[in-house]
């Protein structure tokens, strides 16, 4: 990429560590680091337990199901998104008690209320990356 | 609890800050060069007295691993301790406490603290773990996103003024007409009613709401009040207590992001000064959004959870009044120098302390709280927390 061009909306970069993230995200599934030790899961990725320091994690998949815990209007875009503006960013609070950042669709500032609730749904960014977003679960 | 600094062993014998300039061509080098020329000038200390040096990770220097080593050298110093504290806005605070403790345990005897950062003039910084994959392709616009989230749910669980934060724009920004070191960008007044209609960046939060990036850079001179009596040097200021948490609440998966490490580091320095906030004459709290400003002010405990906005409303936050806060602009109405930002705080505080608030000086300098804030995690909050109590030497 050169200065002169337009900026792309940015990919994720997989690492062996977020790789079955994105794998599991082509396929149109969710899946979250698992503690069995603990019974907990957690997100974003890492290499170890939060709670134990230990690195016997698994992946689940998970529904994909939630509430809103907060959401923003984006006006100004950052680099890649300035042709999306505004648009909407929501935390999800899943199910299984984690929160997640994520794009918003089928939403809008009016409809958008703090604890209803969304469900995932995809959006296909590359061949490679799709990307999981959240709209109300009706 | 046990604190060494409480003794006043430790002193702040200098402090310098450039102009906070948008775009201003320069190097951090040549930033910190301004300080150590300023901090030469007016103390009278030549490099060669100088064995220690405490900096900040930048975002213009980023990429060079060696920044300590380079700075040093560039400003002619052999040191016996050097110091690079990636704690971003809480670092410049930060750095004073770890100053006095490598001062305290004998490892260096006069420590330049030298905050440079020409981050809007060079953005060199690049944070990968979860902020590739979760953050970025999502479209969030650092920080300013962040407070969007935070004072939404601060808003479902409290009453959230806009006035209040209003008043801290306008109070901070007459302030900074009178600081000749503020952006140029900012030497004008604004009213309550610039604030409220000011653009919509992360709705709720506002343009006028946040901090701006800059470059520039501060420092202070630190060494033993002891050392200081025989330079016979006649200012000082002592940092008494410190406090600091990286990561607040890390376990909790689902935590209130209304809450911040603030709640622990406020009643634990001022357990370690032996005050509570009651006694702080001044406060210079981080502000890189208002609405930060006010959750401070309740977790430090100047009021209670959701009374920011009464407080703010019902307190003379000038420099004469009750409670003078931020009274040089604050970084919001002077720019953020970058990953110096936190200095903005420091300075203001010890100029203070010193007597040179030309225009702004208030009247009982004789405490301050000075805090820092560094880095937001994933869907959380603000990273590190750091407050530092100073007091007026004699």
């Amino acid at each position: 990429m050169t200065d002169t061009q337009v900026r792309t909306r940015p990919l994720p970069q997989p690492w062996k560590l977020t790789e079955p993230f994105w794998e599991a995200t082509r396929n149109a599934k969710l899946i979250i680091q698992y503690d069995p030790a603990v019974e907990k899961y957690q997100f974003y990725p890492r290499s170890v337990s939060i709670f134990t320091g230990r690195s016997n994690l698994e992946w689940r998949e998970v529904p994909g199901k939630g509430t809103l815990y907060s959401f923003t209007d984006i006006h100004v875009a950052p680099p890649g998104f300035e042709d999306l503006a505004p648009y909407m960013i929501g935390v999800i609070e899943l199910d299984e008690g984690v929160r997640m950042m994520t794009p918003l669709q089928g939403i809008t500032m009016d409809a958008a209320v703090l604890g209803m609730r969304m469900r995932v749904c995809w959006q296909k960014l590359s061949d490679k990356i799709t990307y999981p977003a959240f709209e109300p679960d009706r | 609890m046990k604190n060494p600094l409480r003794d006043r062993e430790i002193a702040i014998i200098g402090y310098a800050e450039t102009r906070i300039e948008r775009r201003s061509g320069k190097t951090a080098y040549e930033l910190a060069g301004e300080i150590m020329d300023q901090i030469a000038q007016r103390t009278g200390v030549v490099p060669a007295d100088i064995d220690g040096l405490a900096t900040v990770q930048t975002h213009s220097e980023a990429a060079n691993p060696f920044w300590a080593p380079f700075l040093g050298d560039h400003l002619g110093l052999s040191l016996s301790w050097t110091q690079t504290s990636g704690n971003g806005g809480a670092s410049p605070a930060g750095n004073v406490a770890r100053a006095a403790a490598a001062i305290q345990a004998g490892l260096c005897e006069m420590v330049l603290c030298c905050n440079a950062d020409a981050a809007n003039t060079r953005q060199r910084s690049d944070q990968r773990s979860y902020r590739t994959d979760f953050v970025e392709p999502v479209g969030l616009q650092g920080p300013p996103s962040y407070f969007g989230f935070i004072m939404r749910r601060y808003m479902e669980k409290h009453d959230l003024n806009f006035e209040a934060l209003g008043k801290l724009a306008v109070e901070q920004r007459k302030g900074a007409l009178t600081n000749p070191n503020i952006c140029e960008t900012f030497n004008k007044p604004i009213t309550l009613e610039d604030y409220l209609t000011s653009r919509m960046v992360a709705e709720p939060l506002r343009l006028l709401d946040a901090v701006m990036r800059c470059d520039g850079a501060n420092g202070v001179l630190i060494t033993t009040t002891e050392r200081a009596r025989k330079m016979g040097v006649g200012k000082m200021v002592h940092p008494t207590a410190f406090a600091e948490l990286t990561n607040f609440d890390v376990h909790n998966q689902t935590p209130d992001v209304t809450e911040t490490g603030f709640s622990v580091v406020g009643p634990s320095v001022f357990e370690k000064a032996g005050m509570n906030h009651g006694d702080i004459r001044m406060a210079h709290l981080y502000d890189d959004f208002h609405i930060a400003t006010m959750m401070q002010l309740e977790q430090i405990g100047f009021c209670g959870r959701g009374g920011g906005s009464d407080f703010i409303l019902g307190t003379d936050i000038s420099p004469t009044g009750s409670l003078p806060l931020n009274t040089g602009g604050g970084q919001i109405s002077s720019g953020q120098p970058g990953l110096a930002g936190g200095g903005v705080q420091l300075i203001e505080a010890v100029r203070q302390m010193f007597g040179e608030a030309e225009g702004r000086q208030v009247p009982d300098p004789s405490t301050a709280l000075v805090s820092g804030i560094g880095c937001i995690n994933y869907v959380r909050n603000w990273s590190v927390s750091a407050a530092l109590i100073l007091e007026q030497g004699a």
